[in-house]
């Protein structure tokens, strides 16, 4: 039985990866913490496995638990790096797809978005992976109301990071 | 807002760049062990209860025991333990109920309050335990000095004042009550401080 749940939980897992991937993209700076809260996250997932009942996606039920971790969990092993340098910034873009104003553009943005507090860079994350504000504020456990206003908020102070 | 509009568009090409576990990879994670705040907050708690519980084991085994028998004190002392490990029982029964209600599948605004709880309940055991101690110190000396013929049977020149001894004893309870809370404030502090930040910044209601 373990043995079966086992399989099921590493064989959705590994199809759905990408979602886990995103959230360390977002919460961390540097290949090792990456991994470190990649590992966190998966061993969380597992432990709430049990209870996933197939009720929801597993991609759903991920964002939850990806987020909760990242955000409360997670004990950072060592002082994660602060930085706002756009070279340093874990995202790549690529650079044939745009011109280099926008390429530019872009790399301030992730640089931006890295500044964010922890709360602001899930709604973030969950804006850019196009979760209505019910599903945000499900999320989060806020009102819909209350993240709506949150996000303009998240959007005026991006703006601000960008144009000082 | 253009900006963001711009970076949902990327957002979708980074997903060809991102790392790919097989799944011997992921496998091999989930045979390891959590480090998360939870299980940390879990194992502080119990030394914290262990500590607390076994003050009365080391004050048998330290012989401060075998002084309360000699001077008439059993009964008090027999109340002292009931009360301690009466208020241990309660407080560790709340505490798992607590730590069993913490779920990642929650939203992150109840996960949140969930620890913050769980943590609380221990935090209320210590001082409630600082509470009975101090009071226990207090009445013992309450005790010694005006009900035991010792005391009262001393040659009046050979008694310190008895102002000295009242002040000595609440100084040195408010001395040993600040340093446990010191470095109770410190432990809770550095455990739950992201916790608590992250939690202000979800309830804080913009308008």
């Amino acid at each position: 039985m373990n043995k079966e749940l086992e399989h099921s939980f590493v064989t959705n897992l590994e199809q759905n990866q990408n979602i886990v991937h995103k959230v360390c993209r977002i919460y961390t700076s540097d290949p090792d913490s990456h991994n470190d809260l990649f590992q966190e996250i998966t061993i969380q997932l597992w432990k709430a496995y049990p209870k996933f009942r197939g009720d929801a996606k597993f991609s759903t039920w991920m964002y939850r638990v990806a987020l909760n971790t990242a955000i409360t969990l997670y004990r950072r092993s060592k002082r994660s790096l602060k930085t706002t340098d756009i070279d340093t910034i874990s995202f790549k873009i690529k650079a044939e797809d745009y011109d280099d104003e926008v390429e530019q553009q872009l790399k301030l943005m992730y640089a931006a978005v890295k500044q964010l507090n922890d709360i602001e860079k899930a709604l973030v994350f969950l804006y850019l992976e196009d979760k209505s504000y019910k599903e945000i504020a499900d999320t989060m456990g806020i009102s819909e109301v209350n993240a709506r206003v949150k996000m303009n908020r998240v959007k005026t102070k991006l703006k601000k990071i960008l144009n000082p | 807002m253009d900006e963001l509009e711009l970076l949902k568009k990327d957002w979708k090409k980074q997903e060809e760049v991102l790392p790919k576990l097989s799944y011997q990879e992921i496998y091999q994670m989930i045979l390891k062990k959590s480090s998360s705040i939870v299980r940390w907050i879990f194992i502080i708690s119990i030394i914290e209860f262990l500590l607390w519980a076994s003050l009365d084991i080391i004050f048998r085994a330290t012989g401060v025991h075998d002084e309360v028998e000699i001077k008439n004190m059993e009964t008090f002392s027999l109340i002292a333990s009931l009360l301690s490990y009466g208020i241990l029982i309660y407080f560790i029964v709340r505490f798992y109920l607590n730590y069993d209600k913490i779920q990642s599948t929650d939203s992150t605004k109840v996960l949140m309050e969930n620890i913050i709880r769980t943590r609380r309940t221990v935090k209320h055991y210590i001082w409630v335990n600082i509470s009975l101690f101090s009071t226990l110190m207090i009445g013992t000396m309450v005790y010694l000095v005006f009900f035991t013929d010792e005391f009262q049977r001393s040659a009046a020149e050979e008694q310190p004042p008895l102002w000295l001894i009242i002040t000595t004893t609440v100084f040195m309870t408010i001395i040993f009550a600040g340093l446990i809370a010191l470095f109770y404030r410190l432990v809770y502090g550095i455990l739950t401080r992201r916790l608590k930040r992250n939690y202000k910044e979800l309830e804080k209601l913009e308008v």
